[in-house]
């Protein structure tokens, strides 16, 4: 579905004559003639009004009642009065009803201080109550989920939790109980809310009712400040506000960004925050001293690393990932490349794509925006699991198929929390993106399907079926791919995009969802084996991927590794080559916030890693907007920002010094990545800017198609099941590190079909071994309807037995011989993977 | 470089100001005597009736001024009687009032185990920093439970600054040496 074109019409409010567009509700309209109009369940992120509290009630000339202005569209001529008489009166009196049952202890109230009801009862209410009758009591507080608490004595029944339950999140697990004055809000059989975007409702709550748990009695809005950054745990980067009492962060609010986040956030964006103040972090650098990891000075550190890096010289890898930002992109690649003269570094798992196909999937004319997701024709979700990859942009997509109509069509190998809403959903093997993009790109063209569907492992007439439902949705068509796609090969996913004819249509285009955090914006500064800042021509010529440089380092080829933030034993695929790879390094430089297993065990020196609310610096979201962080607190303990920390190396080295404050190394970003050039630091303040936006598009050379690179997919056989593995949105250390998110971190589960399990003889929530060739894990079984019959589903990034210690394809799974053997629940299992 | 011209050109003529100069009386005779000590005897006249008075001196420290009761001293926080729990919920109203910012409060929740406060939170940190604090008993105005109040205190001197920092325990326990009070009249 198109835009909608708006016309402006002109009205009246309280004697002031306003331009407004024609159909906007009244309670928003009357904001652009500065008119306040109160309201209590109105929010436009919820969708269609409710008019549930009465709160907006105004009089508008020529209709005989009151109407509510929260649920009535603006026309031209129209005359409003928000303060008459009348109008004034019923104001007081809906205050005074909405206040008969809430209770007075504001000085106990988290909400108080910055409580929309305290605020309409000052600005609108009648200053006095009639009313003498004893209140309703409940039980208070109760847990409505271990990090929201329920207050159900303050709620003002708005339904803005439920709407948001029902309409938003579409986890329909909130809703109201009970009739007339005994309703309240809850789940439908008391179990926990435990849902990815639970946490929306705290700020939703126009009352006290609903509180976060973790932020309980922390602080009251006059002690604390409010300090707007980005979330970087996942590469959705979310706008936020820090919260910030005596120099620490206390709570993440959303920053209502539209083409970002849409003003919502996930739970581990929410409530991670706490990992920047546990006991566990890492706040002063260490090196490895006879074998055990020693705190020590940041001179004896950098000391250290340099001796270790001058040694290895040429002969050093480098990996970056995690929230690092551009600025520590390029400066990590001056460092390898100019200083050390190493060609190698990689900040993706996956094999190398060429240059070419990096230049093209860049094309501006190809960049989609996070706002087009909402009004595109068709979705294709391909190769990814959005709640999982980037979960913001899950709610977008579900927004638009909800709201506007958007047909929304869903290739992946593992079973999407998505399926539901898709009109068309089709499963090939996992890891085999790129050959599906190839087989659907063969049907839109009426090519020969088969021989890649194959490959794909999918069947021939579902490819034609999705590619016959791609064409008829329309010609507005977004493709939001995960990066695994791009596991060597760029041309099928390129392809589908000529085929479709992205490049010409406006509000058509490609969203790649990264790995890491700053996927996107790590490539454009130049962090590539095969690509320098802002995709040129690499200076060294082209060095190794990430699994060659596992490779060399093994061998003994390369001797010295630096990991900018990631950590390749728990997040990179082949955990047995990462592990001979560490134990063979001479050095390996780690900066980390965490004692990961590659950290603790392997890393030589150890430089404390910021956290996303120390970091100054710019991050570049997957549709190209670049977008800035800021400090909110200061660095605790030893900590050392790390861009300054990656010039000291290189000056000590013997390299150029490098600029002397954040916002000079920003500069030159913007100077040497050609994509960047022309952006200003102060410019990004705010709302960031989109590069594409500006950038004028490609004229793509009519090169000759590329050929069709096809890996066969495995088959399942002798009872062994093909692997599939991903990475769920509580995987990460941030979430296991913060005391109010452990309950979700992750611990190894299998995802089975039932048909499968019962060959096998497992059941629900049995603990079992899965192996192949190159080792073995313990995980719980979990029985999912949709999962195709011949795949096992694992989870990577973990904390132990991640699925990356296998190497697949093949895995064998069977009934663990423990001394136990119990069946265990699984905490909030149904609640995490509700499709 | 030739100066700007000024806007009133040198109307001004100095003979025009009259200039009037008074002069004291001339020293000596019965007037100047009287001007010499007369003054002088009548500020004394005071001075010799307070003597008949007796000694107004108070002996502080020994002894102290009793103050009014609406006297605003030092801070005192409160607990109920019956119970003992404290009065303050740690609602911070009182820092939000105070406006020499010399209150900070930090909240925490009662437990069964635990329950400190009457509410459902405490303060689990209750600082007044007494070297800023200008007593304008905004504090007392704010509280919406009594917790705390303007006791009668004013010694308030110490040797370093970090001592006028008091703490929930100091403002809660009663002060070694009460200020005696004025009686209803005095």
């Amino acid at each position: 579905m198109p835009r909608p074109h708006q016309n402006l019409i002109t009205f009246s409010v309280d004697g002031r004559e306003v331009q407004a567009p024609e159909n906007m509700m009244l309670a928003d309209a009357a904001k652009l003639g500065d008119v306040e109009i109160p309201v209590f369940c109105y929010e436009p992120k919820l969708g269609h009004p409710v008019g549930a509290c009465r709160m907006c009630l105004v009089e508008i000339e020529g209709i005989p009642k009151l109407q509510t202005a929260c649920s009535t569209a603006v026309k031209d001529g129209m005359v409003v009065h928000t303060q008459s008489e009348r109008a004034r009166v019923a104001q007081q009196a809906v205050v005074e009803f909405l206040l008969i049952n809430h209770p007075l202890d504001c000085p106990v109230c988290d909400k108080g201080g910055e409580c929309p009801l305290q605020d309409i009862t000052f600005g609108w209410g009648g200053g006095k109550s009639r009313f003498i009758e004893p209140k309703r009591h409940f039980r208070k507080p109760l847990e409505l989920s271990p990090l929201i608490a329920i207050d159900r004595e303050r709620c003002i029944l708005c339904y803005r939790c439920v709407r948001y339950s029902q309409e938003v999140a579409e986890d329909y697990q909130l809703v109201l109980l009970e009739r007339g004055e005994n309703t309240f809000v809850g789940t439908f059989d008391g179990h926990p809310y435990v849902a990815p975007f639970s946490g929306n409702i705290i700020e939703l709550c126009p009352v006290g009712a609903l509180t976060s748990r973790p932020y309980r009695f922390r602080a009251r809005p006059w002690d604390i400040e409010g300090s707007g950054s980005l979330c970087t745990l996942c590469p959705a980067q979310c706008n936020v506000t820090f919260t910030v009492r005596d120099d620490r962060v206390l709570r993440v609010l959303a920053r209502d960004h539209h083409e970002v986040d849409d003003g919502w956030l996930c739970d581990k964006g929410r409530f991670a925050y706490q990992a920047v103040h546990v006991d566990e972090r890492i706040t002063a650098p260490m090196i490895r001293d006879g074998g055990e990891l020693r705190t020590v000075s940041w001179e004896r550190a950098l000391a250290e690393a340099t001796s270790g890096l001058r040694r290895a010289g040429a002969k050093t890898a480098a990996l970056a990932g995690g929230g690092a930002t551009n600025e520590e992109g390029l400066l990590l690649g001056r460092l390898l490349r100019d200083v050390l003269g190493s060609p190698h570094l990689d900040s993706r798992s996956g094999g190398a794509v060429s240059l070419a196909d990096w230049r093209a999937l860049s094309d501006p004319a190809l960049a989609a925006t996070v706002s087009d997701l909402e009004f595109a024709n068709a979705v294709l979700v391909l190769d990814c699991e959005p709640v999982d990859d980037a979960p913001i942009l899950e709610l977008r997509i579900r927004k638009g198929v909800r709201r506007n109509g958007v047909a929304l069509l869903l290739a992946s190998a593992r079973p999407s929390a998505l399926d539901p809403s898709a009109t068309e959903t089709l499963r090939f093997a996992p890891g085999r993106g790129a050959e599906l993009a190839w087989a659907l790109a063969a049907a839109l063209q009426d090519g020969a399907v088969d021989a890649p569907a194959a490959a794909a492992g999918a069947s021939a007439e579902e490819v034609r079926k999705l590619a016959r439902a791609l064409r008829e949705a329309g010609e507005e068509i977004v493709i939001l791919y995960g990066e695994q796609l791009l596991d060597g090969d760029a041309g099928g996913l390129l392809a589908l995009a000529d085929a479709l004819g992205i490049a010409e249509i406006e509000g058509a285009g490609l969203i790649g969802i990264p790995e890491a955090a700053n996927g996107r914006g790590l490539r454009e500064a130049g962090v590539l084996p095969n690509g320098g800042p802002g995709f040129s021509a690499p200076p060294l010529g082209d060095g190794l991927d990430a699994a060659a440089i596992a490779a060399k380092l093994g061998d003994g080829e390369l001797s010295a590794l630096y990991l900018l933030g990631v950590d390749p034993l728990r997040s990179f695929p082949d955990a047995g080559a990462w592990e001979q790879a560490l134990e063979h390094a001479t050095t390996v430089i780690a900066h980390a916030a965490f004692l990961t297993p590659g950290v603790r065990e392997h890393a030589t020196v150890i430089f404390p890693a910021e956290s996303s609310a120390e970091k100054e610096g710019t991050v570049t979201h997957p549709d190209g907007r670049v977008q800035r962080l800021r400090p909110a607190i200061g660095h605790p303990g030893d900590v050392r920002a790390e861009w300054r920390t990656l010039s000291e190396l290189a000056r000590l080295l013997g390299g150029a010094a490098g600029p002397a404050t954040a916002a000079g190394v920003s500069a030159e970003l913007f100077a040497s990545v050609g994509l960047y050039n022309g952006l200003e630091l102060e410019e990004l303040a705010g709302h960031g800017v989109r590069w594409p936006a500006r950038a004028p598009a490609v004229a793509r050379s009519g090169e000759a198609a590329a050929k069709p690179k096809l890996r066969r997919a495995a088959q399942a056989k002798g009872g062994r099941l093909l692997l599939g593995s991903y990475r769920s949105i509580w995987a990460g250390p941030e979430v296991e590190a913060s005391p109010a998110l452990r309950f979700l971190a992750p611990r190894q589960r299998v995802e089975l079909s039932p048909r499968d399990a019962a060959k096998l003889g497992v059941l629900h929530g049995e603990e079992v071994l899965v192996s192949d060739d190159q080792g073995e894990l313990r995980a719980t079984v979990v029985l999912r309807d949709s999962t195709p019959s011949g795949t096992a589903f694992l989870e990577r990034d973990l904390a132990r037995d991640g699925a990356n210690r296998l190497r697949g394809p093949l895995v064998e799974v069977r009934t663990a011989p423990s001394g136990n053997g119990d069946v265990e629940t699984l905490l909030g299992e149904e609640e995490l993977t509700h499709a | 470089m030739s100066p700007a011209p000024s806007p009133s050109k040198g109307n001004w003529t100095p003979g025009d100001d009259q200039i009037a100069v008074q002069r004291a009386p001339e020293p000596g005779g019965a007037g100047g005597a009287y001007r010499a000590f007369g003054e002088t005897l009548r500020g004394l006249k005071t001075t010799f009736a307070r003597v008949v008075e007796g000694v107004n001196t108070i002996q502080y420290p020994e002894e102290k001024v009793a103050v009014y009761p609406r006297f605003r001293g030092r801070h005192k926080l409160h607990r109920f009687e019956e119970s003992g729990l404290e009065k303050c919920v740690g609602c911070s109203l009182c820092a939000a009032a105070c406006p020499a910012d010399c209150i900070r409060v930090v909240a925490a929740e009662n437990t069964p185990e635990m329950r400190v406060s009457a509410g459902e939170r405490y303060a689990a940190v209750y600082e007044i920093n007494l070297s800023r604090c200008i007593f304008c008993g905004y504090c007392e105005v704010a509280c919406p439970f009594d917790a705390i109040t303007m006791g009668h205190d004013y010694e308030l001197s110490d040797y370093n600054r970090s001592d006028l920092i008091f703490t929930k325990e100091m403002l809660l326990a009663e002060p070694l040496e009460a200020t005696p009070l004025r009686a209803q009249g005095e």
